[in-house]
């Protein structure tokens, strides 16, 4: 039987094949480029996003009639630049998804090896809370999470990990109450393997590729929270840039300047399409399951 | 099976009664000082003690909760600050708002989810699969208050089609008997002010439904295809069986169980929708009321809105078991 | 035969790999006709189902009928015509009985969903169906219309789809290993039902299977299919007594029989071609394993030729087969248990019990294994025989340390294994090992078989790369695999290769007792033996002993020294393996060995009919 290297699922292999496949190929590029203009925001920027220019407020795009080079996108009801908000709101979107993801990831994800694994009390216990928890609809607890810690951006992340660290929770114990059972994991406690060994080298490699889906998906998540919670005054402070907050403040003027919401629009759908893009594809080329057979 | 049930409801009330603690608890975390942000600058300081005593605020948090719960379970919720009026009263005014809302969406959603996924299996190894895949992944990149915004941009104000203000023109008057209007329009007979709520119900209950349905869309289309597989799906078709029978008779009632499971857990996030829907739409319901509350720190109003948002969710998620258990064979024996 | 159901005659379906087409079916010639039964056989792999979806009209998109004809009833049968014919006059009972009903509908919805299919009038549909249902022996049929499959055991599933088969009517029924899922037991009864039922409606039927000597007894014609090609067709007695063609004979010989002289089950070198190996081979497919292969065997296909009544075969080297070989007679089998020894492993009183939680709160108990003695010695070769549910997996995870049994005590090199410090549990470890028996789910997918066979290593301090390397060369030769397999990952293996890293990795921990739990079932009977002889081969050369758990009898005769038998958690029955066997104590012990095809093709098979409980009690009033 002939084999090529590379093909069998080790990491190179299946790393390979995940970048070929048009989702994770597509949507990488999209993530880089949101990185990228996140970073890189203060030189990308043409204007000062807070800077407010009264005598140029409403302004519509550069290409029309009554538009300014200066302001490409135009400018919202107080004249600031809305192309160098939309830039520099990237930078907060950025911000919340990679910490609030990598939060509830880490937080979920563990409890979940342990719970799955060792079942037994710690497992009811999980369950219950987990339940609990789940009773409250997401965007009704990060609120009530806000009123209690407080606004700021600090906090919008700490209510991400806080309500969505049992998604990573659920389905990672989900995945590890199946691998469990595997005949190789008793195997590998045959063999004299301890508990922590036998999660961290049989389970743990097995739970991995979904672990960096849901991470992707989160990300996304995270910025989609963020931008509800800037929608509604209770997240970034009046001085900082957030696409929520240029929704909130386009809807005022949806009749006379309705771009004005749509590079807030465009920007969320952007970042949160990107991160699903790559999620989905990641999904698809990790998991050996999903390999569509000959 | 009585016992079974009675279980599940003792389930539910011992977890809105956890619930109800830890949103007291949450809700008291607040660093600075709440009584604060609830009066007014010209407040005095008699001001200050009087309203801590209305609000209770001068015992122990426990001492609080109780009284809180003493009152709850009598159907007195307190009394909003912002409002001046019974949170219960303000509750009943705008529930049904939302739970018709709520339940047109459903209705919606279902009815793009189950064609679209049905459809989705079908494009399985065809040509338009790729493309069909792709739209499913950028409709689940916008949220459901994206797509209120959107709508409001293309069908209220581009092309004014629709309505995106309230739950009714202003021109009628309905009496409330049940509180839901579409219900009240028929018993009153306003044929035409029941035309007009459906109208106003359309763009906000699309724009949930479309956040909802992709996902319903896309767990059908992966059950059917791994339904597709089982042993028995292609004993059926070598018994002659057509291939719309298989897919209608067969796969479709294998599907709808983790379908439904999946429309439990997803209709929490429904009724969480609803809070910037409602904003947006300027539509008076539940979730409206909670994000004014949340903006005027109205802890009495935040706290009952919110119990009644988990006992919503819990009430729903009991309905998906009981649906559960009485459509799997499996669960169903005495 | 005068005029038959169904023939075909130089069948050929095509599919495409990659650039070139590759001919899944190759030369398929056989027919079988009114009343009578043609077995099918051959291993996983030789096209079976592919003839079932020809004849059925479903092949899928990416095949294509390339050559041959097929004659239904005389005329051609199109795919189109197929799908029309399903049901009603060609119709198929599957494998798996459990999971070829949807779950979710009663059996009475699935059946009279058929009997619309098949023309019944709706008054009488319901009527229809509950005499169907007799007929294949069910009681209470009305009952069982209104029962879901899960409520249903397999032998009674099994007869639900056969009287579903049957209820058009039909001219020709394909039998797809429909007694492969079932136990021994179940499966002589669904055997008789169905020879039964066709004698009643004389239905042709054709029974595919991997078994041989069942379908010696079972079939009327045999056609051996091997990697797309008949390779040998004819009465099934006389293929099966005396097969000619180099396969056929390979795979008898292949065969562990339960009675006679025991000899060394010869192995074939390789496996049957995939694939791709199947686009170069333009000759017969066999020839690369073949012993007696010759130049024009590998460039051509050679047609079915005549070497007896009705009997022929595709072979270019035809019948001169038999002269060259000399098979080994086994040595005495127990000469490798060390006599005065210590015992290796002991079970005293060992029970295990599990409770279980009613629907209405009480408390059950279940008894999976009711309280049992044993010793095993070095050297050992033991067998422990049962059906589903008899407890023997129980029994392995006991012996194996995998659970802890919920009465009595097991000793392993005479100390107990609860309340033993560590160390002497590392040292038991290195005693007594197991080999699981899925070996897909046995091995980590995410691991090289090099990481595999040398998992044991991982938890040993001071072990270097290169010390692992030199454990996993030796290892890799001790199973018999080629070195380059290390690199490997299970996902690329076959399943013989992969139930020999799970073997390597037992041995790893250089154990003295090797706990084997059913890890020759689902493999190939070619694969099979070469297992069995390694087995042997480790038992022989280190002084391995070895816990065989099966279901198939011939299996433990060949292996074993030994035997126990399992039935409801207790040993109905124990001892030396010949005698046992041969005579046969216990009543369950004598149904169990009557529902095993003999060797002897003459002899009369299937025996009485009728439930578990009947068949012992007439064992029973046999003694």
């Amino acid at each position: 039987m002939t084999t090529k290297v590379g093909s069998g699922p080790s990491w190179r292999g299946r790393l390979r094949r995940a970048v070929g496949h048009p989702k994770v190929a597509i949507g990488g590029v999209m993530v880089l480029f949101f990185v990228f203009v996140a970073i890189f925001a203060p030189w990308l920027a043409p204007n000062n996003p807070n800077a407010q220019d009264l005598m140029a407020t409403l302004l519509p795009p550069a290409w029309d009639a009554g538009g300014m080079a200066q302001f490409p996108l135009g400018t919202d009801s107080l004249g600031r630049c809305v192309l160098s908000r939309l830039i520099y709101g990237s930078r907060i979107a950025l911000l919340v998804a990679v910490l609030a993801a990598t939060g509830a990831m880490v937080f979920g994800s563990v409890l979940a090896v342990l719970a799955g694994y060792l079942r037994g009390r710690f497992d009811t216990t999980m369950g219950f809370l987990v339940g609990l928890w789940l009773s409250v609809p997401p965007v009704v607890f990060s609120m009530l999470l806000m009123v209690g810690l407080g606004t700021g951006v600090r906090n919008v992340i700490l209510a991400v990990v806080l309500v969505d660290w049992t998604r990573f929770y659920r389905v990672v114990r989900a995945e590890v109450l199946v691998a469990r059972e595997r005949e190789y994991v008793q195997a590998a406690r045959l063999l004299g393997f301890s508990h922590w060994r036998t999660m961290t080298r049989e389970i743990l490699p097995g739970v991995l590729p979904l672990i960096l889906t849901l991470f992707s998906l989160q990300m996304g998540v995270a910025i989609i929270v963020e931008a509800i919670l800037s929608f509604v005054g209770l997240s970034v402070p009046s001085d900082v840039v957030a696409w929520g907050v240029m929704l909130a403040d386009g809807r005022d003027q949806i009749y006379q300047a309705g771009w004005t919401l749509l590079a807030p629009i465009g920007g969320i759908i952007f970042a949160v399409l990107a991160f699903n893009l790559l999620s989905d594809g990641l999904r698809v080329t990790l998991d050996p399951r999903l390999q569509k057979r000959s | 099976m009585l016992s079974l049930v009675i279980r599940k409801v003792w389930v539910v009330l011992i977890t809105a009664l956890l619930l109800s603690v830890i949103v007291f608890i949450l809700l008291r975390l607040i660093p600075s000082d709440p009584l604060g942000m609830m009066l007014p600058p010209s407040a005095t300081h008699e001001d200050a003690e009087a309203l801590r005593q209305v609000l209770g605020m001068d015992g122990s948090i426990a001492k609080q909760y109780g009284v809180w719960l003493q009152n709850a379970v009598h159907g007195d919720l307190g009394r909003s600050i912002f409002f001046r009026e019974p949170v219960t009263a303000l509750i009943k005014t705008a529930l049904p708002a939302t739970l018709e809302l709520a339940m047109v969406s459903l209705v919606m959603a279902l009815l793009i989810a189950i064609p679209g996924g049905v459809m989705m299996y079908k494009f399985e190894g065809r040509k338009l699969e790729i493309p069909a895949d792709f739209l499913l992944v950028v409709l689940l990149s916008v949220p459901s208050f994206l797509w209120g915004i959107i709508l409001i941009v293309v069908l209220g104000v581009a092309f004014p089609i629709l309505p995106f203000m309230g739950q009714l023109d202003p021109s009628f008057s309905v009496p409330r008997v049940t509180g839901f209007l579409l219900i009240d329009t028929l018993l009153a007979g306003q044929w035409a002010a029941w035309w007009d709520a459906l109208r106003h119900l359309l763009l906000p209950a699309f724009a949930l439904a479309l956040s909802f349905s992709p996902i319903i869309a896309r767990v059908l289309r992966s059950s059917l295809i791994e339904i597709a597989t089982e042993p028995y799906v292609n004993v059926v078709r070598l018994r002659g069986v057509s291939e719309r029978r298989i897919l209608w008779g067969h796969m479709l009632k294998n599907a709808a169980l983790p379908t439904l499971t999946l429309l439990g857990v997803q209709f929490g996030f429904l009724f969480g929708g609803t809070l910037l829907i409602e904003v947006i739409f300027s539509f008076p319901g539940l979730g409206n009321l909670m994000v004014q509350a949340i903006k005027n720190f109205d802890l009495p109003l935040i706290q009952g809105v919110a119990l009644v948002f988990c006992l919503l969710v819990l009430g729903v998620n009991f309905c998906v078991d009981g649906l559960y258990t009485a459509l799997n064979p499996k669960l169903r024996q005495a | 035969m005068t005029h038959p159901v169904l023939q075909f005659s130089g069948v050929q379906v095509v599919a495409r790999v990659g650039k070139q087409e590759v001919a899944l079916l190759r030369q398929v010639d056989f027919a079988v006709g009114k009343g009578r039964t043609l077995g099918l056989v051959g291993e996983s792999g030789a096209g079976k189902s592919m003839i079932g979806r020809v004849v059925a009209g479903l092949l899928p998109s990416n095949l294509r009928f390339a050559a041959g004809r097929v004659l239904f009833q005389g005329e051609r049968l199109t795919s189109a015509a197929a799908r029309g014919y399903l049901g009603k006059r060609i119709a198929f009972i599957p494998q798996e009985p459990l999971s070829a009903l949807n779950p979710v509908l009663t059996i009475g919805q699935q059946m009279l969903e058929h009997l619309k299919r098949v023309g019944v009038a709706r008054a009488e549909r319901n009527q229809y169906a509950q005499a169907k249902l007799a007929e294949v022996g069910l009681p209470e049929p009305a009952q069982i219309l209104s029962r879901y499959p899960h409520q249903l055991s397999g032998g009674q599933c099994q007869r639900v789809l056969i009287a579903m088969a049957f209820s058009g009517d039909p001219e020709l029924i394909i039998a797809d290993e429909p007694t492969t899922a079932l136990d021994v037991v179940t499966q002589v009864q669904i055997i008789h039902l169905l020879r039964h039922i066709q004698k009643k409606y004389e239905t042709a039927v054709i029974l595919i299977t991997h078994d041989l000597r069942m379908a010696a007894h079972v079939c009327d014609d045999v056609a051996v299919l091997y990697a797309g090609d008949v390779v040998e067709t004819g009465p099934a007695r006389l293929v099966l007594e005396q097969p000619c063609h180099p396969y056929s004979w390979a795979l008898k010989q292949a065969t562990p029989s339960l009675h006679g002289n025991l000899h060394e089950l010869p192995v074939l070198p390789d496996l049957m071609p995939g694939l791709r190996d199947m686009v170069e081979l333009r000759g017969c497919r066999f020839a690369p394993r073949c012993a007696t292969r010759n130049v024009e065997c590998e460039s051509h296909v050679h047609p079915l030729e005549a070497v007896g009544e009705g009997h022929y075969i595709r072979c270019a080297s035809a019948c001169r087969i038999q002269e060259n070989v000399q098979t080994k007679v086994l040595p005495q089998r127990s000469s490798t248990v060390v006599a005065g020894a210590s015992t290796l492993l002991e079970l005293h009183q060992a029970s295990m019990r599990y409770t279980i939680k009613r629907a209405d709160g009480k408390k059950a108990y279940f008894d999976a294994l009711k309280p049992l003695d044993l010793s095993i010695r070095p050297g050992e070769l033991v067998g422990v025989v049962g059906e589903s549910g008899s407890g023997k997996s129980t029994l392995a995870r006991i012996m194996a340390g995998l659970v802890q049994p919920t009465g009595g005590e097991v000793r392993v090199s005479g100390i107990a294994r609860q309340g033993a410090s560590t160390q002497q549990l590392e040292h038991m470890r290195q005693t007594v090992q197991m080999v699981f028996q899925d070996p897909d789910s046995a091995l980590n997918p995410r691991r090289t078989v090099e990481s595999l066979m040398t998992q044991a290593l991982e938890i040993q301090a001071g072990i270097t790369a290169e010390n692992r390397r030199e454990q996993a060369l030796r290892l890799v030769g001790q199973v018999g695999m080629a070195p380059d397999a290390l690199q490997r990952f299970p996902s690329q293996l076959s399943g013989g290769q992969k139930q020999r890293v799970n073997i390597a990795r037992a041995l790893c921990a250089a154990p003295q007792l090797l706990i084997a739990d059913e890890i020759v079932s689902g493999l190939d009977v070619s694969v099979q033996a070469l297992i069995m002889n390694l087995l042997l081969r480790l038992n022989r050369e280190l002084g391995i002993a070895v816990v065989l758990i099966s279901h198939d009898l011939s299996v433990i005769r060949y292996l074993c020294q030994r035997v126990l038998v399992m039935y409801r958690g207790s040993v109905v029955e124990q001892g030396e393996t010949d005698t046992v066997f041969s005579n046969p104590r216990h009543p369950y012990t004598r149904v169990l060995l009557s529902s095993v095809p003999p060797d002897d093709a003459r002899a009369n098979w299937p025996p009485a009919q009728g439930s578990l409980e009947a068949q012992m009690a007439l064992a029973e009033s046999e003694r």
